[in-house]
């Protein structure tokens, strides 16, 4: 321990240097998570009325609420996959001794950088069954043309989604092959283990680490989608986009009701960090195992 | 012949990332017309740069653009001063409640912004401030992941270098302007660079808390070309076309750091 009056010192010097993060925390995290948490008791124009577990029965009964959540945790699930399919796959391929491997990684890594409003703009033209250059593609090609957003709309801007976000679980996968020790593959190789058995029983469980960072971010970020469902479907044809996030906006500010769309936000939430805390145990767990 | 397939897959996969941000440059120099017509044109006859002095006149995308700018200026800058001293304060102090503290600060890394949404909105119209730069820039002005980074990064500098300062008779903060910050300064970069490239996009907020045209940043008024103006592709890619260019300079310079940043700490 330190002379009592340093450390006093210290600690003052710590809570002075602290007071604008508190407040800030304090203001726009935990007040606005108790805010959420007390409107979602209430409902009404002016969520002024007390209704108890009213909105929360309510929620679970709705049919459009089991809707987008059950499509949302379906949008995520294809996006889990292929971010981890692709983002591996790509990183395998940039491990390997190959030249203009910083261009590839740039290249591939550009579309991480641009807002979503580019993105589901750029594509809801693209896709366009009348005037989108991908059926003119196809067409040439011999192809059939598609109605890509009538026909599989989900999947579609799953595949959006990962066409923007690809790139950064391949960089987080690039980083965690090069922290791999060559020894071990050598090791493998003079055993006479080929390339297949190698990936399998070295690199695979070797990266559980970074594929269970990476699908614990992509569920997350895919469980909060909202601008791929506002700018290219709209949450249709139907509903067949209505995403979570989606549809506590539009109940929220579009039918105006606060209590309802808070009651969502809260139960979204409980999943979200339900599903945080799994994944994370389950992968202390695997790397003892290990 | 493996080789030649490695390449043949990457090629291809970047193909498949540039080709469309190639296509939204086409479409932005094309005529209204070239962009309805049936046949998709791929490169406009001639390069309509007019398009892009047109976005000024069919809405007001100088203010788009100042308010983008402030918005995530503001913000970034923000967190150059908060997000270190905060994680300063972590690394290198015991005080009472510092666990707890920290605990609580991490917390906040599970909350998701859609939930803080609503009763942000609430507050931001109850203190009148929807449509205004605080309005924007107050819910974003820190971050746990930010001080977490600046922490880490903290940690590691020797305790005797701040020792030594304090028995020189350096302030506090002389300590933490004169030999912390400095060394942070890599640190800083990335901190900077992706607190601006996530802000300079961000999209949700901004839809929620500004109705007015004339406060919308540059992603929201480029949907409102859309709904508004009833899709006008070459505005809407110009418009695009100049949301986009900023941070693809950016990234052109910083790719190191910003790979780097990305495998060190899972930034999004």
């Amino acid at each position: 321990m330190r002379p009592r009056t340093l450390s006093g010192r210290y600690a003052r010097t710590a809570y002075l240097f602290l007071t604008p993060a508190i407040l800030f925390f304090a203001a726009f995290f935990y007040l606005p998570i108790g805010n959420v948490v007390a409107t979602s008791f209430r409902t009404g124009p002016q969520a002024d009325q007390w209704t108890g577990l009213g909105n929360y029965t309510q929620a679970l009964a709705d049919p459009a609420v089991r809707h987008s959540f059950l499509i949302t945790v379906a949008f995520s699930v294809l996006v889990v996959i292929g971010s981890i399919v692709l983002g591996l796959g790509l990183a395998l391929a940039l491990d390997q001794p190959l030249k203009g491997r910083v261009a590839f990684r740039v290249l591939l890594l550009v579309p991480y950088l641009t807002s979503v409003a580019i993105v589901g703009l750029l594509w809801r033209n693209i896709l366009d069954p009348e005037l989108g250059v991908l059926n003119r593609v196809l067409g040439t090609l011999g192809l059939p043309e598609q109605q890509w957003l009538n026909t599989a709309p989900l999947l579609t801007i799953a595949a959006v989604t990962l066409w923007q976000n690809v790139g950064y679980t391949m960089v987080l996968f690039l980083a965690g092959l090069q922290g791999i020790p060559e020894t071990y593959h050598e090791a493998a190789k003079i055993d006479g283990a080929d390339a297949w058995h190698r990936f399998w029983r070295i690199t695979l469980p070797l990266l559980a680490p970074t594929t269970l960072f990476v699908s614990v971010m992509a569920v997350i970020s895919g469980l909060q989608a909202f601008g791929q469902a506002y700018i290219i479907t709209n949450g249709g044809p139907g509903d067949a986009t209505d995403l979570s996030v989606f549809h506590i906006f539009n109940v929220a500010f579009r039918a105006r009701d606060f209590g309802y769309s808070s009651a969502q936000s809260v139960l979204l939430l409980i999943v979200i960090v339900a599903f945080t805390l799994v994944q994370l145990r389950a992968g202390r767990r695997g790397e003892v195992t290990y | 012949m493996r080789k030649a397939l490695l390449y043949t897959l990457l090629v291809l996969a970047s193909v498949i990332t540039i080709v469309p941000l190639l296509y939204m440059l086409s479409l932005s120099l094309q005529t209204e017309a070239e962009t309805l017509s049936a046949d998709a044109v791929l490169v406009p006859d001639s390069p309509q740069w007019g398009n892009y002095a047109e976005l000024f006149t069919r809405a007001p995308f100088g203010n788009f653009i100042v308010n983008s700018l402030v918005v995530a200026g503001a913000i970034t800058l923000a967190h150059l001063v908060f997000d270190p001293l905060v994680g300063y304060v972590f690394a290198k102090f015991r005080f009472p409640l510092r666990n707890t503290l920290f605990v609580a600060l991490l917390a906040t890394l599970m909350v998701p912004f859609f939930v803080r949404m609503i009763p942000l909105y609430v507050l931001m119209a109850n203190m009148g401030w929807l449509n205004t730069y605080q309005g924007l820039i107050t819910p974003f002005l820190m971050d746990a992941f930010g001080i977490f980074l600046m922490r880490q990064f903290i940690q590691p500098i020797p305790d005797d270098l701040i020792n030594a300062a304090r028995i020189d008779g350096a302030s506090e903060l002389r300590i933490y302007r004169s030999v912390i910050l400095p060394q942070t300064r890599p640190a800083l970069a990335v901190l900077g660079l992706f607190t601006f490239v996530f802000q300079w996009n961000e999209f949700l907020w901004p839809l929620v808390a500004t109705t007015t045209p004339e406060m919308r940043t540059i992603p929201v008024g480029l949907t409102l070309f859309n709904q508004e103006y009833f899709t006008l592709w070459h505005l809407t890619a110009a418009g695009s076309v100049i949301l986009f260019v900023p941070t693809a300079v950016l990234f052109l310079f910083t790719q190191r750091y910003f790979v780097r940043g990305i495998a060190l700490t899972g930034l999004r």
